[in-house]
């Protein structure tokens, strides 16, 4: 088998990279699910390779869609070798209800909004008959790498579950329904620039060039008795940024 | 940028003036420092000398601000490749320097509700000269720029200790390494991690920028109608207008009339809220939650633990208003114990003693000893007591018990119970309440000036006292009477030197001997080194000033009070010997340091501050050194409002009444601290109760006062020259009479003329007559006392016209002052357009910050109208009072809602005083034979003229 390890994967320019280079890959509750499921079916040699591949680059795309998400991994022959992972995604039928179930608690929404999957959200799945996380991944890879899973579906699935701890609404979109779909006007994004002020123009103020304009008003700043890593609590960063940031912000009430 | 065809304007505060009238706009390559971000903040710490600089300093404070709270978030930013840096144009320099690099790591702010609305207030204030170039730039883009750059900076100066304790290994930690320290920050090399980090963390940043948008999730605490059902309201709120705050239920109905989409926010806001709080879950439990009900230990948390989370993480807050004040304290009733009257403190001394008893209270009612032990039976932290709700915990349940054991009454000393109320500092149980009669009552109550009988205008004094000056009068001679100091804090205008005149004169007139005031709490006689004074049972008053006041109350004592005897203590001709025979003596600051063993020696009946401020400072010389003045007791004149400043108001406290308020460590820790970090509401009410029998200030808005005062009040203001400007204008006076002497007819006239131009530059400043572009600061014994006038003004939240003949002038006052006292001041003379004038005029009118309008006489005489200011100070004199009144008439004319209050500052023993006073003499003849201009002046003798212009040593200072 030595020819087969001394090879080595093609290297690649610009492909999708795991933001976490050490450790485990992903962090929130919702996408460890989906880690969990691989890590137990797969052995430890090919997680850490397909880790290793994650967080070279080597997933050329990752798509996703109701059901199915497919990937393009670059492995160590010229053609990518094609992953698609399957889960069931739910009929209109059974998402009406569901729907109808996020919609009567207001907290479903405003945890998803605030970009958090709320934790109850699997029981409510439940009741209703259907699974939020598949018990078992229908995985599928065009290598004739014989173990089963392989490290290109590791890699897949690893950047899968760092997506999902952006945005828990993928994986409500996998099993079928998008945050547009859910939140209907709710999902849009914002728009004009906060910031923004209209200016006098300069032949308008040739006379006092150098002097403030309309209003120079001074904040009223009162001291405000404020913990300088509030931020931090309330938007935790990307990865595993807090701790690391954390000893920094506190430190910023001294400036 | 604006110029004429051979330059740029110069900028007004260069001194120069612009030699083109209509400038006009052109492309001009100027020379430029571009420093980096941590220099230029060094430098705007240090110079704010320009309305440029200002600007950017203040833009400067506000990263500060955003840095110290946390509004920062750390980014990857690709800066501009250095091949595209060759070909860019001066125009698109960063105003703000960085080294260049592939991707960098930075700290930039985060702007979201009130920031941002504070990051377009200034946008609008930038002084077009920030954002030139070869177009004009946005100011948004020109700020934001600049403002990241300062927090950046400023954020790598905070952080001394790098983030990472091991050499970086990864992109993440090579930029994580890179977010301390000095620059250059780059994360090194080009690597191809990078677009996806850098995705990661703008992810980020958007999602904290767009938190809060356009409203904000309010929580409103409803306490119960009966039970124990309380209720948290769930809102929205307008960032930009609090007061458009609608309820959820509303918002779920979809008429909310606010911006953005309220549905979206609001529940973005309470999945963020709930993270914060957790019960919040509960009400999250049906499709569109609008309260969530809480039973009585929740909202005790609530009020205890979330509000505050909820309300640092920007969410809005309301409690109900009884929300953190304990209303668990004590009441203090106190009875005299035999007939007295409360007139005047006559009979009563500060060692006689009264009963005193000491209840538990709450609100305003008192309770039993049987009903506090139910309360703590109860063991809950919020209780209603007849209809009220208290907040109580262990620790003041418990020090409530241990009040009652001691059972307090009994009987002690006035001057014993007042220490005790003013240094009452139990936090755990504060004292809320006082029911004292008789003097004591009138003294702790606050209200004496209210209670006291008025004096009336004392005879000798050579005016009416107003009915808020005879209380005045009665007040300070109440406190004196009881040898208490006393802090007189009346809005300016309102006349504090009359009316500590008119005490010197009533301590004279009212029967001398009759009764002695007892001295309690003043300090022991200096003993055998007393050297004996004027034996009319008073004693003289020494009365300390600035230098720049010392010719006021000169002349004021010489108008009012005729029959005192005064003496100045000042100058190198000062003698000791002339303190023994006056009954007030005037020193300034400075000599009654250096005098200070002199004036130690003297038994004074009173020693008075004016212009407290000047002690504001209790370490100083100055301070320790009127401190150290032995006297009966002491008077502190400021018309600074004290109380918003609490270290001056300690430092002025120590010296009226030494001791009383305690050491100054703990005055830190028992209110500055609480009241100016907190707004600690109950600190507040005790430090009012400890100093309110002591310090009278009254506005010139309250009711009472409004209708004694006239509409129109004309004061003359009499400044020092300096030495400089004394030999200046004597080496004039020289040069012009010899001129004067050897000419006739239209060249004397001319010669006459051009001297008393002379003449009054010098009374202005030196570098006004020199024209020199010299500095300003210290030079000018009126522009002294112009400056004290402007803070006071602006202190007190006024506006005020400042008119000047002089348009040289003026263009030197407006940079000089806006520089000194960081406000606004606008500068309207002749060489503007009628637009520039209509903004300007406008901008004063509308503005409502604080702010001067220096105006040329000559070009804003006539038409414009001023109503927002009601100060007018008339800077030089144009010696003709129909001129001056029409200048005056700008502000004091229909829309005035104010009195308007007039000062023409004149230097003393100078012409300036001269002429005033034959303007006085003659004033009906002088407006018919003077006209309009000033030419009357022309026809006086040179031996008259000589005896215009001399110069009276007196003046000078």
């Amino acid at each position: 088998m030595a020819w087969f390890a001394a090879s080595g994967p093609i290297r690649v320019e610009g492909g999708i990279k795991a933001r976490s280079q050490r450790g485990s890959i992903g962090s929130a509750w919702w996408s460890r699910r989906f880690i969990d499921i691989l890590e137990r079916v797969c052995d430890k040699g090919r997680l850490s390779r397909g880790r290793a591949y994650a967080r070279k680059g080597q997933v050329l795309s990752i798509e996703l869609a109701a059901g199915e998400v497919t990937a393009a991994v670059q492995g160590s022959r010229p053609d990518p070798y094609e992953v698609v992972v399957r889960i069931e995604a739910y009929g209109e039928e059974r998402w009406a209800a569901i729907e109808e179930e996020i919609a009567a608690q207001a907290v479903y929404r405003a945890r998803l909004l605030a970009g958090e999957m709320p934790e109850e959200i699997e029981e409510l799945f439940a009741a209703l008959g259907a699974d939020l996380f598949p018990r078992d991944l229908d995985m599928h890879c065009s290598c004739p790498d014989w173990g089963f899973p392989c490290k290109h579906l590791s890699a897949v699935l690893y950047l899968l579950a760092e997506s999902f701890d952006d945005d828990p609404f993928l994986v409500l979109a996998w099993r079928g329904r998008t945050k547009e779909q859910l939140l209907g006007s709710l999902a849009e994004e914002r728009g004009a620039d906060p910031l923004r002020v209209a200016d006098v123009p300069f032949a308008d103020r040739l006379a006092d060039f150098y002097a403030p304009g309309a209003t120079a008003h001074r904040p009223e700043r009162r001291p405000v008795a404020v913990a300088p890593d509030l931020l931090l609590r309330v938007f935790p960063p990307p990865g595993e940024l807090e701790s690391a940031l954390t000893p920094a912000y506190k430190g910023l009430a001294d400036a | 940028m604006p110029g004429s065809a051979k330059e740029p304007l110069p900028s007004p505060e260069t001194g120069r003036m612009a030699e083109v009238a209509r400038p006009r706009l052109r492309l001009w390559r100027v020379p430029a420092v571009v420093p980096p971000a941590d220099d230029a903040l060094r430098v705007l710490a240090e110079h704010t000398g320009t309305a440029t600089m200002r600007h950017w300093a203040a833009v400067a404070a506000f990263a500060h601000d955003l840095v110290r709270r946390g509004r920062v978030i750390p980014q990857l930013v690709l800066a501009p490749a250095p091949e595209r840096d060759a070909n860019r144009t001066g125009d698109e320099m960063a105003m703000w320097a960085a080294p260049e690099d592939d991707a960098r790591a930075v700290w930039r702010p985060v702007l979201t509700g009130a920031d941002a609305a504070y990051f377009r207030d200034l946008a609008l204030a930038m002084p077009p000269a920030c954002r030139t170039s070869s177009t004009e730039r946005p100011s948004t883009e020109v700020q934001l720029e600049a403002l990241e750059a300062f927090t950046d900076a400023l954020v790598r100066r905070t952080l001394t200790e790098p983030l990472l304790t091991r050499p970086p290994r990864t992109l993440q930690e090579r930029w994580l390494a890179a977010l301390t320290g000095p620059p250059p920050t780059g994360v090194g090399g080009a690597c191809p991690d990078v677009p996806e980090l850098r995705r990661e963390l703008e992810r980020w940043y958007a999602a904290v920028a767009a938190s809060e948008g356009a409203t904000r999730v309010c929580f409103r605490l409803l306490e119960p109608a009966e039970g124990d059902d309380w209720r948290v309201e769930l809102a929205l709120q307008a960032a930009d207008d609090p007061s458009l705050y609608v309820p959820a239920a509303q918002v779920w109905g979809g008429v909310t009339g606010l911006p953005g989409r309220p549905e979206r926010e609001l529940l973005t806001g309470l999945g963020r809220a709930v993270r914060l709080y957790p019960e919040l879950d509960r009400a999250l439990r049906v499709p569109e939650p609008s309260e969530l009900v809480l039973d009585t230990a929740g909202a005790f948390g609530f009020l205890r633990q979330a509000a505050p989370l909820l309300q640092a993480a920007g969410f809005g807050v309301q409690l109900p208003r009884w929300a953190g004040r304990t209303r668990l304290g004590l009441k203090l009733t106190t009875r005299t114990r035999k007939q007295q009257s409360a007139a005047a403190g006559q009979g009563f001394g500060m060692r006689e003693l009264v009963d005193f008893r000491v209840d538990l209270a709450v609100g305003d009612e008192t309770i039993s000893e049987a009903e506090l032990a139910e309360l703590a039976r109860l063991k809950v932290p919020l209780v209603r007591v007849r209809g009220q709700w208290v907040e109580l915990d262990d620790r003041q349940l418990k020090a409530a018990l241990r009040a009652v054991e001691g059972g307090r009454a009994g009987a002690a000393s006035a001057a014993e119970i007042l220490r005790q109320v003013v240094q009452s500092d139990d936090e755990e149980l504060p004292l809320l309440e006082i029911d004292a009669d008789g003097v004591l009552g009138d003294l702790l109550s606050g209200q004496a000036e209210r209670r006291l009988t008025p004096l009336a205008t004392p005879p000798g004094l050579d005016a009416t006292l107003r009915p808020y000056q005879e209380r005045g009068l009665a007040w300070l001679s109440f406190l004196s009477g009881l040898g208490l100091g006393g802090v007189l804090a009346d809005d300016m205008g309102l006349g504090k030197t009359i009316t500590t005149l008119a005490l010197l004169v009533h301590e004279r007139t009212a029967a001398p001997g009759s009764h002695t005031p007892e001295r309690a709490g003043a300090p022991a006689p200096a003993g055998e080194a007393a050297v004996p004074v004027p034996d009319d049972g008073v004693g003289p008053t020494l009365l300390v000033c600035p230098m720049s006041l010392i010719g006021n109350w000169q002349r004021e004592a010489a108008r009012f009070a005729p029959g005192l005897r005064v003496y100045v203590h000042h100058g190198s001709g000062r003698d000791a010997a002339g303190i023994a025979e006056a009954d007030l003596v005037i020193t300034t600051y400075g000599t009654a340091q250096r005098d200070l063993e002199t004036l130690k020696q003297y038994q004074w009946r009173r020693v008075v501050c004016d212009e407290a401020q000047a002690i504001k400072n209790s370490g100083t010389l100055q301070a320790q050194a009127v401190r150290a003045i032995p006297t009966g007791t002491r008077l502190a004149l400021t018309g600074t409002p004290v109380e918003n400043h609490l270290a001056e108001l300690w430092s002025i406290m120590e010296f009226a009444n030494p001791g009383l308020l305690g050491p100054r460590s703990r005055f830190r820790t028992r209110f500055q601290e609480p009241i100016e970090a907190r707004q600690d509401e109950q600190a507040a009410t005790a430090l009012k109760r400890a100093t309110g029998p002591f310090i009278l200030r009254r506005l010139k808005t309250d009711k009472s006062i409004i209708s004694d005062l006239p509409e129109k009040l004309e004061v003359k203001e009499w400044c020092p020259l300096t030495t400089e400007q004394a030999t200046l204008y004597q080496a004039v006076v020289d040069d012009m009479l010899a001129k004067i002497d050897s000419s006739e007819g239209i060249e004397r006239r001319g010669l006459v003329l051009s001297a008393m131009a002379k003449l009054k530059q010098v009374c202005n400043h030196p570098a006004h007559l020199l024209k020199d572009g010299s500095r300003l600061a210290g030079r000018s014994g009126k522009l002294a006392r112009l400056e004290q006038l402007s803070e006071e003004i602006l202190a007190e939240g006024e506006k005020a016209l400042l008119f000047t003949q002089y348009a040289e002038f003026g263009a030197m006052l407006q940079p000089y002052l806006a520089q000194r006292l960081d406000r606004p001041v606008l500068w309207l003379h002749g060489g503007l357009p009628k637009k520039t004038r209509d903004r300007l005029v406008d901008r004063f009118q509308q503005d409502p910050e604080p702010a001067l309008f220096v105006l040329s006489l000559k070009a804003a005489g006539v038409g414009l109208n001023l109503t927002a200011a009601n100060h007018v100070v008339h800077v030089d004199r144009w010696w003709n009072p129909a001129v001056e009144d029409q200048a005056t008439d700008r502000a004091f004319r229909i829309g005035q809602r104010k009195n308007v209050q007039v000062r023409k500052l004149i230097c003393a023993g100078t012409l300036e005083e001269r002429v005033d006073q034959m303007i006085e003499r003659k004033k009906a003849l002088a407006e018919r034979v003077v006209g309009t201009g000033e030419d009357w002046l022309t026809d006086l003798s040179t031996e008259e003229l000589r005896e215009v212009f001399r110069l009276t040593a007196e003046g000078v200072g």
